[in-house]
């Protein structure tokens, strides 16, 4: 009876047991969905399989997209119960504008800008009536972006364009490019996406180069506030430390010579012995006031410009200072770099979306300029403005320079993986009050900045220029 | 019997009159003014209160376990409604069908006394089914369980769920303990227990199996004194399922789906997929009622009803259904250690554990949670089969409680 007893009350323990099991079971259900929901929900219901995504769009017709003269850069074309997304400036915007496909989804500001295009938010009396999404008016200047394509002639790399004071993008160009336009995307994407040269890179905003010696910029700033800029150096034509060897370019030893001429010829003897100096930290600190390794706030996906050092040695900070090494930046960035000087070192957060309309025109929202960072002081800005617009005078950048202008600018020879060198520039103009800053970038070019992309730039700051008067 | 007069009995009432009116009046107004949902939701509720009624006028025991299954019965067919008037309709067919069943089950479980010895007729009757089924059967959905009974399709392996349970309940209660030739009724329930997977592994009912399995391996954690056996069946289990997974290809599929179904979304990552839009597009709120898109979500109907509940009511709502069945859970745990007689709380136990390890398998499965398996979720999944069993496993735990209540501290009738 004992036995029994006792029996009886350990299967009462067990099946509370179970109970507690069964609890923990329920209660890890709900746990999940409610981690599902927290944490991968909106990746979820975003994939372009998820059909609910196009159902809006039957009662909708997508906005138009214009450039800021009213250029119609993309529309939908309704068709009973077809949409067609139309470009009609085909490949030039399809790493601005990207695409929009029911197999493959959205990008760049078809994707940004989806409930806008879309009208969400708008309340809507009747559910059958097709009604219009609101229409985009971008910063961008349609014959300047068709411009630079031109300029750009097909070469790999990006042109990008910036209104210094406000941080307006007024051109945008990647290239290699593609149709972006949903049937021929469609048709297409195999081809495109194993292409080796990669036409989806939208190389203004999301490719990660070495910015070479346009990263000068950034160190002769940090030379200004160290109280240096006085001070004369030895040039031997090489810089050599701890068993690593930093050549000129071409190899040419300069003698004594001081900061600003150092920066007018590049050279890297010069500014690897100031970030060697310099040290790490403050090497590190600089390029953090001008926004590598910080996101850059924008209307479409911006890489983040990157040190990528576990920890960073003396060595690495005089790489870094001439833009090698493992520092990687946006052509995006590198342009915003040279605005910034532009502005009085006050570095814009960059603008691609200026106002939203509804059809009917009324205003629903504009864009107002924003100040990023303040990456220098003024007068070190108008110190650097002096020694950019030596540079396009009397130094590498010298296929920059416009008759009746100033130009100030910096010329950039990046080295690579590969033999072939990045070329680069990046300038403003006119350097008195400048209203246009450009950056361009050839990928894998082989030549040198100040020959390659400097004569871009300049035709490119030129148009710009011509079409204000 | 004050709490027969009080408020206690029909507050939790009111709560599910107002969940009715006003979720089918909702899909009138959204379905244009459409009179049908009216006459389907008043058709529904008139079936809860007349449910509810006799429950409570009868002194029937725990008055809240079918109210809860009434709340979930409602909240699937507004579903149904919703995806398809004729799921909806049929369905409410069901439910009269099922509450006749209820009480059917009720009055026959209450008045018979030698259930615990009939263990013979239950696993020859589940023998039965099983080899109807592999002859008679139809395959649906890749599961051959199902036999057409005139243009009704029945599935017997939610029935043979019942038959099983009974039968487990007859050697824990100790009731059947006289050894049969020289099997011992312990190696007896394990010879049966596997001989039902393997039909049910001929049958491709992976849910079942599952089911079946757990029920077991609870059952033999909460009679079996020492360990041992216990951890033995643990052990053949995890071996048998590494064989599976080696060699069956549809095991495979399942669980490299659940690792990462978006690897093949067009293809056998498709029915989970649709199912996480579902909840993704959700949000914590849910799109609400009619303005969803449950069409897109392959067996919305049945297994991935909680996917459209989920899409349309938010992922509070689907948390509220498993709030709803943990709490029929743990009433009827209640009633299972309070019953007096061993073989009504065994089979109470077991019934228990089905609904519960059934609501975790589908639910978790349509989650993601856990690998997925097509099996009905209790009560809110349309299903003739499914309604009618479960309201069967009420009506059981029903009488049981009523045993309870009305003999108090006795031997409950027997």
């Amino acid at each position: 009876m004992a036995d029994k007893q006792e029996k009886g009350y350990s299967q009462k323990k067990r099946m509370l047991h179970i109970l507690v099991v069964v609890c923990l079971m329920f209660l890890s259900l709900i746990t999940y969905l409610l981690y599902f929901n927290m944490f991968e929900a909106k990746e979820v219901a975003g994939n372009p399989y998820n059909k609910r995504q196009w159902e809006d769009e039957r009662f909708v017709k997508r906005g138009n997209i214009y450039d800021r003269d009213g250029e119609l850069l993309a529309e939908t074309v309704v068709n009973g119960d077809s949409r067609t997304r139309r470009y009609p400036k085909g490949n030039l915007y399809s790493h601005v504008i990207g695409y929009y496909s029911r197999v493959y989804g959205k990008s760049q500001l078809e994707m940004a800008y989806d409930k806008e295009l879309l009208g969400q938010g708008d309340i809507t009396l009747s559910f059958q009536e097709l009604r219009s999404g609101y229409n985009l008016n971008l910063t961008i200047d349609h014959d300047l972006q068709q411009y630079a394509y031109q300029q750009l002639g097909g070469r790999k790399g990006a042109v990008v364009a910036l209104e210094p004071q406000t941080g307006k993008v007024l051109a945008m160009v990647s290239c290699p490019d593609f149709a972006p336009e949903a049937a021929a995307l469609e048709k297409n994407w195999n081809t495109i996406v194993e292409r080796e040269d990669a036409p989806l890179l939208a190389r203004a905003t999301q490719g990660l180069y070495a910015p070479g010696s346009t990263y000068k910029i950034a160190t002769a700033a940090a030379a200004y506030d160290t109280g240096r800029i006085a001070e004369t150096f030895e040039d031997t034509g090489t810089f050599t430390q701890g068993g690593m060897k930093v050549d000129n370019y071409g190899k040419k030893a300069y003698g004594e010579i001081g900061l600003k001429r150092g920066f007018e010829l590049s050279s890297n003897f010069v500014f690897c012995t100031l970030g060697y100096e310099l040290g790490p930290d403050k090497v590190k600190e600089t390029a953090e006031k001008f926004g590598v390794n910080k996101e850059i706030p924008f209307d479409i996906s911006v890489s983040r410009s990157k040190i990528q050092y576990k920890k960073i040695e003396k060595e690495d900070a005089a790489l870094v200072s001439i833009g090698q090494g493992q520092l990687l930046m946006t052509p995006l960035h590198v342009a915003m770099m040279g605005a910034s000087v532009a502005n009085g070192g006050k570095m814009m957060r960059p603008y691609l979306v200026d106002t939203v309309t509804t059809v009917s025109g009324v205003k629903l929202s504009a864009t107002k300029p924003d100040v990023l960072y303040q990456s220098m002081t003024e007068d070190c800005a108008a110190y650097l403005d002096d020694l950019m617009q030596g540079v396009v005078k009397n130094g590498t950048g010298s296929g920059a320079r416009i008759s009746g202008v100033t130009v100030a600018g910096k010329t950039g020879t990046a080295e690579n993986e590969t033999n072939k060198d990045h070329a680069w520039f990046v300038g403003y103009a006119p350097a008195e009050a400048p209203s246009i800053a450009v950056a361009v970038l050839l990928e894998y070019d082989g030549g040198a900045g100040g020959s390659n992309a400097a004569p871009i730039a300049r035709r490119v700051m030129q148009k710009y220029l011509n079409s204000m008067r | 019997m004050a709490r027969f007069k009080g408020l206690n009995y029909r507050r939790p009432a009111y709560l599910l009159i107002l969940m009715n009116l006003f979720g089918f009046g909702l899909l009138f107004v959204k379905n244009s003014y459409d009179t049908k949902m009216l006459y389907v939701g008043a058709g529904l509720l008139g079936l809860f209160l007349i449910l509810y009624t006799i429950i409570v006028l009868c002194r029937m025991g725990d008055k809240f376990i079918a109210l809860m299954a009434c709340m979930l019965i409602t909240i699937g067919v507004l579903l149904l409604c919703r995806i398809d008037l004729s799921f909806g309709i049929r369905q409410i067919v069901w439910v009269a069908v099922g509450g006749i069943a209820f009480f059917v089950a009720y009055l026959v479980y209450y008045h018979i006394r030698f259930w615990d010895r009939m263990w013979m007729v239950y696993v020859i009757l589940g023998t039965g089914l099983f080899l109807a089924t592999l002859i008679f059967g139809k395959t649906i959905n890749g599961a051959r369980n199902w036999i057409a009974v005139g243009n009704v399709t029945v599935q017997p392996s939610e029935l043979t769920k019942i038959l099983y349970i009974m039968f487990l309940a007859c050697y824990y209660s100790k009731a059947w303990d006289k050894p049969l030739g020289r099997i011992t009724p312990k190696w007896g329930t394990l010879m049966v227990t596997y001989l039902f997977i393997g039909f049910l592994v001929l049958q491709r009912d992976w849910g079942t199996i599952l089911v079946l399995f757990a029920i077991y391996i609870f059952m033999t954690y909460v009679y079996e004194k020492n360990y041992g056996f216990l951890l033995m069946n643990i052990a053949a289990a995890l071996v048998v399922a590494f064989l599976g997974y080696r060699f069956l290809y549809h095991i495979q599929v399942r669980v490299s789906t659940w690792l990462n179904p978006w690897e093949d979304i067009s293809n056998t990552g498709y029915q989970i997929t649709q199912s996480l839009f579902a909840i993704a597009s959700g949000n914590y709120f849910g799109r609400g009622l009619g303005n969803g898109s449950p069409g897109y979500i392959p067996e919305v109907h049945s297994d991935f009803i909680f996917a459209a509940v989920c899409e349309e009511m938010g992922v509070f709502g689907g948390a509220a259904i498993i709030l709803l069945f943990f709490l029929i859970a743990y009433r009827c745990f209640k009633i299972a250690i309070l019953a007096k007689d061993a073989y009504d709380k065994a089979v109470c136990f077991g019934l228990t554990l089905m609904f519960a390890v059934q609501t975790f398998i589908i639910v978790g499965g349509v989650i993601k949670l856990i690998p997925l398996t097509g099996i009905t979720l209790p009560f809110v999944s349309y299903g003739g089969t499914s309604i009618v069993v479960n309201f069967v496993s009420l009506g059981i735990i029903q009488a049981i409680s009523a045993k309870e209540e009305r003999h108090g501290g006795e031997k409950g009738g027997r």
